[in-house]
């Protein structure tokens, strides 16, 4: 009887939208309206604002004015000649599969308004983030797991659902620098009882719900909860081996750098290793949405000690995981997010090793999910100041994904306060088809 | 040339740096940094540095010009700079501000004055037994709705036992309640709320309502940089606010001490401590790094700001720090009258932790009454432990900083020697200033008497917008307070949007209601919460069932007219402190202080900072980004900002904490240990039954358990697991 009650997310997604309007979309998993190249994403998200001069937007002395320039040595890569900085050799070898964005540009230069603008779409109201989103627009795989995990998380307002139903928000794995070998699910396991006696117990409590429910009217959120008990339950028998890294190769622990924590000036020792090797295995698993943190790019003093140090903390992780889902057929249907809420110019005139923060121009990549591979878009001009051309605003890399993921961006809507909200905003998002393979 | 014209010219309000580029002299004379324009050298002209955005001017301030014009600067620059059309010659600059957007007026509802509307009359209504049952029965009826019948008597009492103190009542005073109900069901229900009101658990209820508003926490929270300095002293906060509900202090006199309690006349050192500590609301807020933001100052008053607009005018006045309003009538200006309140205020949170990169040490207010309570020595162990963690040599903070150990101290604000007004950052960028702005309040105001509240000018104004906010013509500071008041009750405010009251909340369901509860607040009431309270909960509307026929439930599923009451899921502080009751493991005591209240660390470097209690929750330590693990899961307010209504979320996490949680499973422990074990198993199971849901078990469930019990493995976990199958049933977390 209760594998009735597998439809999970999608259901209980059901139930909060009768709760909460009228008429609502059928859900879980839906059908993409347009088709789809990717099924999954995974967004590694450098907060701080990573310096693209120094990694992928090679900017050298050729012009006639001087400026600061890239500050490191770049090389072509792979048969594509993709240009990357010597601080990422593990990344470029996978420079074929990247597709660089050098055109990205955004409003702001403030870090927690920026940042929230490259989650939700907006920069100062709480609104779904792009991962409730793509789950409201296509649901959920995995039954015993949720559909978005933010793991390392820093803001709940950057995983959240806002006015979408709450089961599409975000579930935070590891919050606000914690160490990440012991973020935690809370509470997926517990030992006072063997699985076989929580089974007999959850029956009993789902008895007692059941009557209830049947005593007191037609309140769909009592039918909710009942679910959400039993997806509960489910992810006791999912969700542990997951986190459980144990089962992993030792080669594979290395390669990811699991447990190695570069912990140097503004670089914080986000275990970024673990959380890649996670994001992947979540993703085998069918959750739809990962994002996977790291930070602080933001690097102002010191600029090329810490830059150092970001970039050897995630740069193997990020070559493993793109190997990894290569090697295992997932990389043509997951697609992979690179970037942060804004760039950087390049170092302070004068010979100090500084940087301040640059919304005019800077870089983001993709990888799989239906992008062209080894491909670049885009152009800041020849001092790396300002994006000139294949500009991409945070709302057209909004619809860009959306729509890779077979939704129609700017149809994608949810009544709120009166009016339809989308997650491109009034002025809507620009679909980038030219990246498209 | 039109953007450079604006400050740059005869017809500007007032010339930017003293910069003319409508004439030719103007141009060759330059402003305050110098001369724009080396004829035929581009590259060498401070004008088009400024205008690609290189060097430290950037212009227009705004938004860079577009390439191409910039790419004509620089050709005409390199034709020699021939002369613009010379205008009138340079006069005197003109003061006059620039005028700001202009809204339609009376077109949003919340900025009307206060009606007191006469209850409607119906034609035929035998239903209604206060004013507030006639506003809601006309409403229904003009929906086609009929009541739900009257609640029962053991839903009401627990419904009122919930509501009104936060705990859940016990099978016999369910009993007791009953009893009563039969035989004069009014004076039952009247004395069960007097009684309620004047539990000391009341303020515990009420005043954790007040925290969600107040954003409230013990610690900073991530400043961006994963840093999270803690507050050791915050929780002198929490319990002036419980204090001032259980006191039933007036809502004006509440908030006037929330706001200048530092600046009124006082008659004892208890009440001017008391005064000083209700200003910690201003000073709670979570603050973005210093290190790297030149916005600082600024992002603190604009929590300030914020926590006064939603909080209690239900209006996203901070909307107006970039831009004048899109949609309620709150200018640019506006913002900055009140910014200046703040910014000739100086906000005291003490030293962050010694982080100065999180936020530059303050000092704290002294307080004379409460004793000295030195740190013992685990909290300084700890803190030493914490900082070498860090891998850093914290320096010792400045004297003025820092108190004889055990120095009772407290955060808020007090006024600054030299009160001054705040120049409009424009687009909200504190290094690109505007004109100042006289300090004031918000401007869209049909009453005279509020206009004429004026600051003086050796004063910050603190004050004054106390007396303006609780002025009886003010329209909105009333109405927010009822409308939460109702949403506690209701599970819904009258106002579906409880912190927004703008052109972008929602609109009230039953403004006549609304007015008319806002006047009696004021006027019949003198603003006295627990009596609002309770002419609430005295009306006919609240008793009602939450059942309803599916008529009803189709028409109106939100529940809008108020046919029948709201069925709720008790809340993260309800369901614990519920379970404590129920286990027989709460301790009814107010919890003294807070565990963190020696020390001054950042959270995100410390150890689980949360201790054990079996005190009620909302003593539990709140800091921001590290809830209390036992309440976590059930959509607490993230403190960052004014929260009027909670989440109601539905996660699998949720279910996890009833199944598997530390917190849930002793408690079950407990609660099984406490069962007569030498009573028959059915007895005990009545009694399992009796604890939990105030009911008998019927015979099916009564069998149910019985199997359960007889066959669960390991067999000493056997009662504990029914007991704890109990706490986790929907009957037992939802509120009839």
């Amino acid at each position: 009887m209760l594998g009735t009650a597998s439809c999970g997310f999608g259901s209980l997604a059901l139930s909060a939208l009768i709760a909460r309007s009228k008429e609502f979309p059928g859900l879980s998993p839906k059908l993409p309206l347009i088709p789809a190249r990717a099924k999954r994403v995974i967004f590694l998200c450098m907060s701080g604002g990573p310096a693209q001069m120094d990694t992928f937007d090679h900017k050298p002395q050729t012009g006639k004015k001087p400026h600061p320039g890239s500050a490191y040595e770049f090389a072509p890569h792979g048969e594509s000649g993709l240009k990357i900085s010597e601080l990422l050799p593990e990344t470029a070898k996978h420079a074929d599969k990247l597709c660089v964005l050098n055109g990205m540009f955004c409003d702001t230069g403030i870090h927690a308004q920026s940042f929230l603008q490259l989650h939700t779409g907006d920069r100062l109201r709480e609104r779904p983030s792009l991962g409730a989103w793509v789950g409201y627009g296509l649901g959920t795989e995995n039954q015993n797991l949720p559909g978005f995990i933010s793991l390392n998380s820093s803001r709940p307002n950057c995983h959240g659902s806002a006015f979408l139903p709450a089961v599409f928000q975000g579930t935070p794995i590891g919050i606000n620098g914690e160490d990440m070998a012991r973020a935690t699910i809370p509470n997926v396991t517990g030992d006072h009882l063997p699985p076989d006696s929580k089974r007999k117990q959850l029956d009993f409590i789902q008895r007692l719900n059941r009557d209830h429910r049947e005593r007191s009217g037609d309140d769909p959120r009592l039918e909710a909860v009942i679910q959400s008990m039993e997806l509960g339950y489910r992810m006791q028998t999912a969700a542990p081996g997951l986190m459980d890294l144990a089962t992993e190769p030792k080669s594979v622990l290395e390669r990811y750098q699991v447990g190695r924590k570069y912990a140097v000036g503004t670089c914080r020792e986000s275990d970024f290793g673990r959380q890649c090797l996670l994001a992947r295995r979540f993703c085998e698993a069918g959750v739809r949405f990962v994002e996977v943190n790291h930070g602080s790019w933001d690097q102002h003093k010191d600029h090329r000690r810490d830059l150092e140090a970001n970039c050897l903390a995630t740069d193997a992780p990020i070559a493993a995981l793109l190997q990894d889902l290569e090697e295992r057929g997932m990389l043509e249907e997951t697609l992979v997010v690179w970037g942060g809420e804004f760039g950087r110019p390049g170092l302070t005139p004068g010979g100090k090793d500084e940087t301040g923060h640059n919304q005019n121009g800077f870089t983001f990549w993709l990888a799989g999910g239906g992008v062209k591979p080894g491909f670049t878009y885009g152009a800041t001009d020849e001092t790396g100041a300002r994006a000139v051309e294949g500009k991409m605003h945070f709302r057209d890399l909004h619809a860009t994904i959306l729509h890779l993921l077979g939704l129609n961006p700017n149809e994608l809507t949810f009544p709120h306060a009166g009016r339809d909200h989308r997650l491109t905003g009034p002025e809507g998002g620009r679909v980038v088809e030219d990246i498209f393979s | 040339m039109q953007e450079c014209y604006e400050c740059h010219s005869a017809k500007a309000k007032k010339i930017g740096g003293k910069l003319r580029l409508d004439t030719t002299a103007g141009l060759k004379k330059g402003g305050e940094s110098g001369s724009p324009i080396v004829p035929g050298k581009p590259e060498d002209s401070l004008i088009i540095h400024a205008l690609k955005w290189q060097g430290d001017l950037e212009m227009p301030p705004e938004d860079p010009l577009s390439e191409a014009v910039i790419a004509d600067f620089v050709r005409w620059i390199e034709m020699g700079a021939p002369a613009p059309l010379d205008a009138q010659p340079e006069q005197e600059a003109s003061s006059e501000t620039p005028p700001a957007r202009v809204y339609k007026s009376g077109n949003l509802w919340s900025f009307q004055p206060i009606q007191n509307h006469a209850p409607p009359k119906v034609d035929v209504d035998t239903w209604s037994r206060t004013p507030i049952d006639s506003f809601a029965f006309a409403k229904m009826l003009e929906h086609d709705l009929k009541p739900a019948a009257d609640a029962s008597s053991r839903v009401l009492v627990r419904r009122l036992f919930i509501d009104l103190i936060g705990l859940p009542p016990s099978f016999e005073e369910t009993a007791a309640f009953e009893a009563a109900f039969e035989s004069d069901a009014p004076r039952a229900i009247q004395q069960l709320v007097d009684k309620l009101l004047a539990s000391p658990h009341f303020g515990e209820r009420w005043g954790r309502h007040w925290l969600d508003v107040a954003r409230y926490a013990e610690s900073n929270g991530n400043d961006g940089l994963s840093r999270n300095a803690s507050f050791p002293n915050a929780w002198r906060y929490r319990d002036y606010v419980i204090d001032a509900f259980n006191r039933d202090t007036p809502y004006d006199q509440f908030l006037s001490e929330q706001i200048a309690g530092d600046l009124l006349e006082v008659n004892s050192d208890a009440e001017r401590d008391r005064n000083l500590v209700a200003t910690g609301f201003l000073a709670l807020g979570a603050k973005p790094a210093t290190a790297m933001n030149t916005n600082f100052a600024m992002d603190v008053v604009a929590d300030q700001i914020d926590v006064i607009g939603s909080g209690i005018l239900g209006l996203s006045v901070a909307c107006a720090r970039c831009h004048d309003h899109k949609f309620d009538p709150i200018p640019t200006r506006d913002y900055y009258a009140m910014a200046g309140l703040f910014t000739s205020s100086e906000t005291l949170w003490g030293i962050a932790a010694n982080e100065k990169l999180t936020a530059p040490p303050t000092p704290l207010h002294v307080l004379k009454t409460p004793p000295k309570v030195t740190a013992p020595p685990e909290a300084l162990k700890l803190m030493e432990e914490t900082e070498a963690l860090e891998m850093r040599n914290y320096a010792r903070p400045k004297e003025e900083f820092t108190y004889a150990p055990g120095t009772p101290v407290a955060m808020g604000v007090r006024d600054r020697k030299a009160p001054a007004n705040c120049k409009i950052n424009l687009k909200g960028d504190a290094k690109k200033l505007g004109e100042a702005v006289p300090r004031g309040f918000l401007t869209a105001y049909e009453s005279k008497a509020l206009r004429e509240i004026a600051i003086p000018p050796k004063q910050s104004g603190r004050r004054q917008l106390a007396a303006w906010l609780v002025h009886p013509h003010h329209p909105q500071t009333a109405r927010v307070m009822v409308n939460r008041i109702w949403a506690h009750l209701f599970g819904k405010g009258l106002v579906g949007t409880p912190d927004d009251f703008g052109v972008y909340g929602e609109k009230p369901t039953h403004p006549e209601l609304l007015d008319s509860l806002a006047t009696s607040f004021v006027t019949e009431h003198h603003w006295s919460v627990k009596a609002m309270i309770r002419s609430i909960v005295l009306s006919r509307t609240y008793q009602l069932d939450s059942r309803a026929a599916a008529g009803p439930l189709q028409s109106d599923p939100d529940n809008l007219w108020l046919a029948r009451h709201l069925r709720r899921r008790m809340d993260a502080e309800t369901l614990r402190d519920s379970i404590l009751k129920t286990s027989g493991n709460l301790n009814p005591e107010p919890a003294e202080g807070s565990p963190i209240r020696h020390l001054e660390l950042l959270v995100n470097r410390a150890p689980d900072l949360h201790q054990p209690s079996t005190h009620r929750s909302v003593y539990l330590c709140m800091l921001r980004n590290s809830p209390p693990k036992e309440l976590a899961a059930f959509d607490l307010p993230d403190s960052l900002k004014v929260t009027g209504k909670r989440d109601q979320t539905m996660l699998p996490t949720q279910s996890l904490f009833l199944l598997n949680s530390t917190f849930v499973t002793a408690q079950a422990e407990v609660f099984a240990k406490s069962l007569d074990a030498q009573s028959a198993i059915e007895a005990r199971i009545q009694s399992v039954w009796k604890r939990t849901l105030k009911r008998a078990p019927t015979p099916v469930e009564l069998s149910d358990a019985r199997i359960l019990v007889d066959t669960m493995q390991p067999r000493p976990q056997a009662w504990p697991a029914l007991c704890q199958a109990l706490l986790a049933t929907n009957e037992f977390r939802y509120v009839d």
